[in-house]
């Protein structure tokens, strides 16, 4: 069966932009890891540690975990005037990491 | 992709279009489809350039938008239950899916109607063309250093294949080592890290495509994209073909210099080639009626 040019090119878009819109409506679609699927930003909830990332600042975890700031600063021997506004994987080092957060903050809330 | 000679023509030689008119073709369409797709992730680059991602707003990078890098986190993604490797998104993902899902119905029309990085060699390839038409030495210097390069065009055959070795690499290597082994080479990425004035061994590659599509088209596309090397094995599925009618065709040739991935069209009865990226310039220029036409059949076997 001859095919129209115009109808192929009109079913690729169809094809392509129709696969993207159905996984925008159906939530499977994220471009940041900084944001949810839905386009807001991402923030730590304080229930699991796992889910802290990189990105995220002393002060987001702090707030999110109920746990001072001068407190992780002094657990993994960081200086005591960091801001809390800097983010975890700017301090990383021999002796603390993001992973090394997660694990202690398990340990804390007994997890 | 089956090859016969025509001893008859029947086919009427197509009106040719003037002024406006001629602007009403799928290759304007498909132009603008390709500008559309380059703009957007010019756009989202230049954004994401500019906003950054630490303040208050956050701004996806033009990397959330490659299906390539979907293919890289594939092994991973399935493996640990939807994790990523690093800048890789649910996004990528979503577009690897959208690509396949183009290739499976529509062959490998992905790289001739969207692909932004394809856009930009046409476009070189298209700017080469015309200034060579406007300066007849520029037109001879080409035309010699092609005379003179033409024994390496055995090579072309062999070369092709190398985008599935990439293709193996990239994909291999980053399930291996779990992170993406290609991405310091892909010349798409190093080309929006120029706006970072960043520079990685993608930026050589990068320069050597564009150079390389002055006098050859779709010189990535051909021999090392590892995304096209896939959409065209799954493109190999779809009921699209081209067929090409011995009895209207006078096999001039020009359906074969209208493809940009240099395809013998006009030897053959069907065109299935994984290579061929259903951009339609071979339909396009044909001059006769009914010689070369799109059909729909049976998959794989059919006609």
């Amino acid at each position: 069966m001859k095919v129209n040019p115009f109808i192929y090119g009109a079913l690729i878009l169809v094809l392509f932009f129709g696969v993207i819109g159905g996984a925008k409506a159906a939530g499977v679609w994220s471009v940041s890891g900084k944001l949810t699927a839905s386009g807001e930003k991402l923030a730590p909830t304080g229930a699991n540690p796992d889910e802290i990332k990189g990105w995220m600042t002393l002060d987001d975890i702090s707030t999110a975990y109920n746990v001072p700031v001068a407190e992780i600063l002094a657990e993994f021997d960081l200086p005591a005037d960091t801001p809390g506004a800097t983010q975890v994987k700017a301090l990383e080092s021999d002796t603390f990491s993001t992973t090394a957060l997660r694990t202690w903050l398990k340990a804390r809330l007994g997890q | 992709m089956t090859t016969t000679v025509n001893t008859k023509v029947s086919g009427k030689i197509k009106p040719r279009r003037k002024g406006l008119a001629s602007l009403l073709s799928h290759h304007t369409f498909r132009r603008l489809t390709q500008l559309g797709v380059f703009l957007f992730i010019a756009f989202i680059a230049i954004r994401h350039m500019l906003v950054g991602e630490e303040g208050a707003v956050i701004t996806a990078s033009w990397e959330a938008y490659c299906p390539m890098g979907g293919l890289e986190t594939l092994y991973k993604y399935i493996t640990s239950g939807g994790k990523f490797v690093s800048h890789v998104h649910l996004s990528n993902v979503v577009l690897l899916v959208a690509a396949l899902a183009v290739a499976l119905i529509a062959r490998n029309a992905f790289c001739g109607w969207l692909c932004p990085f394809g856009f930009i060699q046409d476009m070189i390839s298209s700017f080469s063309a015309l200034v060579q038409k406007r300066v007849p030495a520029l037109r001879k210097a080409v035309k010699t250093l092609k005379k003179s390069g033409a024994r390496l065009a055995v090579l072309d055959r062999y070369l092709r294949f190398l985008k599935y070795g990439v293709l193996a690499w990239a994909v291999l290597g980053a399930a291996a080592y779990g992170f993406m082994v290609f991405r310091d080479f892909d010349p798409w990425a190093a080309l929006w890290n120029l706006l970072e004035l960043s520079l990685a061994a993608g930026t050589i590659v990068l320069a050597i495509v564009l150079v390389a599509s002055l006098f050859v088209e779709r010189p990535w596309c051909r021999y090392a994209c590892p995304l096209g090397a896939a959409t065209g094995l799954v493109g190999k599925l779809s009921p699209f073909y081209l067929k090409r009618e011995a009895a209207a065709c006078t096999s001039c040739g020009i359906c074969t210099k209208a493809c940009p991935v240099g395809l013998p069209v006009h030897t053959a009865t069907t065109i299935k080639h994984a290579d061929c990226m259903s951009c339609l310039e071979c339909v396009d220029e044909c001059p006769r009626d009914g010689a070369l036409m799109l059909k729909l059949g049976v998959p794989v076997f059919g006609k």
